[in-house]
């Protein structure tokens, strides 16, 4: 078995590779050689639980995510997605409306992404789109999580296409003028303009 | 340029001169901070009692006149109000006495532009730890050379790192210094769990250091001095980390009260070096507040032409670092 290093995060190495044929992905959290060994074996293998959960929770309520194939203490197996990353393609006004439903969808489900970005999202050949990298999630019903999964994503998005997501988020996600209200006031606060300075 | 530099933002007043960037003294009188804490108007007091002695002997060590200082620099924040004030007035008055030139400093910069000349590094990510402050930052944009700051990338959101070591070592009976006396403490210590707060590359101490007083009375004293210590700088790595992997840094500082400990710099360098970075820091007497970072950073405002009115030198308790700008 061959497994070919396809990222390497602050947390985590990803890999690919095959199992029984078919493509997965590996996700292993490993060691810190900084950290005491109790430490980081204890944060390794919470954080791996934390993530297999909401995964199949996101699973549960009909979102598209990767397929969990099997939790290790500290590494996940899931269903290798298809398709190109909603970072490296133009994105359409279609694509970032689905990109709105698919947050009202994770919103509904009581999930908090973390790091809602187009690195995280795959779109599939049928145009239909998968979000992946649990890694950073939280089980939340609170608006300043999910404000926050806006605002991550309205950073990136250019201004023409981020009314459409809005729209599509609104009328997906129940509760969501409570959310948007308190994303003007996240944007308000004084942290965020003192470190905008440029 | 011969400049003389005046800190006095917390409990430490120093007094430093510089000459074309090489220290040649370094001298300071600290405020006991050991059972009650930094009571504003008494450390005030202290470094009105000491500035006079402190001057004389910088200038001793330097082995110059108080004639041949050709500029001041002072700490104009982020501080304790009363305690800026004192060396704010001690600069301008020398500097009006010699008709020299001054620099207000952003201390923050201070302790940032040492470590990273002293360190021989060029443009590194920088974790600042110290007793009132905890931040991350980097220079993002280097295309404006005549306009450079510092980016805040992440840091606490509630109290520094050194603050958190300080009030638990009052609940020890120990003396509060950057974590030093825990530090000895845990030195036989085991790991038990603790709360970890880090978002992203901010992160929160206070969870910490209640669930550490009160475990005081359930576990040997060496266990939690071992652990909150071993979480504490823990956070402080992942939060580094993951700062490094966004900006591609391939450089690291660390500078600060905090950064005289030992075990946090072995970590960081753990860090830098998965990540194929070279790593460096000052030496403890310019990590711990120091005039002689005040003096290096006014010097080289003063060089770039610089200059500020004395009407116009004033302190500022929330100065924060993104909004000095920095010469290189």
């Amino acid at each position: 078995m061959s497994a070919k290093e396809i990222a390497r995060g602050a947390e985590a190495i990803v890999y690919e590779t095959r199992i029984a044929g078919i493509k997965v992905i590996l996700k292993l959290r490993n060691p810190k050689a900084y950290r005491v060994a109790e430490l980081d074996m204890q944060l390794r293998s919470s954080r791996t639980k934390k993530e297999a959960k909401i995964m199949s929770r996101a699973l549960a309520h009909g979102i598209r995510a990767p397929m969990l194939v099997g939790v290790g203490r500290a590494s996940i197996c899931m269903e290798k997605v298809d398709g190109k990353l909603m970072k490296d393609v133009r994105i359409s006004a279609r694509t970032a409306a689905s990109a709105g439903a698919l947050l009202g969808a994770l919103h509904n489900a009581g999930i908090s992404h973390g790091d809602f970005t187009p690195a995280n999202i795959i779109i599939e050949g049928s145009g239909r789109l998968c979000i992946i990298d649990f890694g950073l999630s939280e089980i939340t019903s609170g608006p300043e999580e999910k404000a926050l999964d806006i605002l991550l994503m309205k950073r990136q998005l250019a201004k023409r296409l981020y009314g459409g997501f809005t729209r599509a988020y609104a009328r997906t996600a129940s509760g969501s003028a409570e959310t948007l209200r308190r994303l003007e006031g996240i944007e308000e606060r004084g942290r965020y303009q003192s470190r905008a300075l440029e | 340029m011969l400049v003389l530099g005046v800190e006095s933002s917390a409990h430490t007043f120093g007094v430093g001169v510089v000459d074309r960037g090489k220290v040649l003294a370094n001298e300071k009188s600290m405020y006991g901070i050991s059972t009650t804490g930094m009571v504003p108007r008494n450390v005030a007091q202290h470094h009105i009692q000491s500035a006079n002695a402190v001057v004389s002997a910088a200038l001793g060590k330097a082995g110059i006149d108080i004639r041949d200082v050709e500029g001041v620099g002072y700490t104009k924040g982020p501080g304790i109000g009363t305690c800026l004030q004192v060396g704010q007035i001690v600069a301008k008055t020398i500097a009006s006495k010699l008709h020299v030139p001054i620099a207000p400093v952003n201390h923050a910069i201070g302790h940032i532009e040492i470590a990273r000349s002293m360190s021989g590094l060029r443009d590194p990510l920088v974790l600042y730890v110290s007793g009132g402050n905890s931040q991350i930052l980097k220079v993002l944009d280097h295309t404006n050379a005549d306009r450079l700051h510092y980016s805040v990338l992440g840091e606490t959101f509630d109290i520094g790192v050194g603050n958190m070591f300080d009030s638990f070592a009052r609940h020890l009976g120990l003396d509060p210094a950057w974590g030093s006396s825990v530090e000895k403490v845990a030195a036989n210590g085991r790991y038990i769990q603790m709360p970890y707060t880090v978002k992203g590359m901010d992160f929160s101490f206070t969870g910490l250091l209640t669930h550490s007083i009160k475990a005081i009375g359930s576990h040997p004293r060496e266990d939690v001095c071992f652990s909150i210590r071993e979480t504490a700088f823990s956070m402080l790595c992942e939060a580094t980390e993951r700062a490094m992997l966004m900006t591609s840094s391939k450089e690291l500082c660390v500078c600060g009260g905090v950064a005289q400990s030992a075990r946090l710099r072995w970590m960081l360098q753990s860090v830098a070096s998965e990540h194929g970075a070279r790593f460096g820091y000052a030496a403890n007497e310019f990590n711990a507040d120091n005039g002689a970072m005040i003096a290096f950073v006014a010097e080289r405002m003063l060089n770039a032409a610089v200059r500020t009115a004395l009407k116009d030198c004033t302190i500022e308790q929330r100065y924060r670092a993104e909004r000095a700008e920095v010469f290189q």
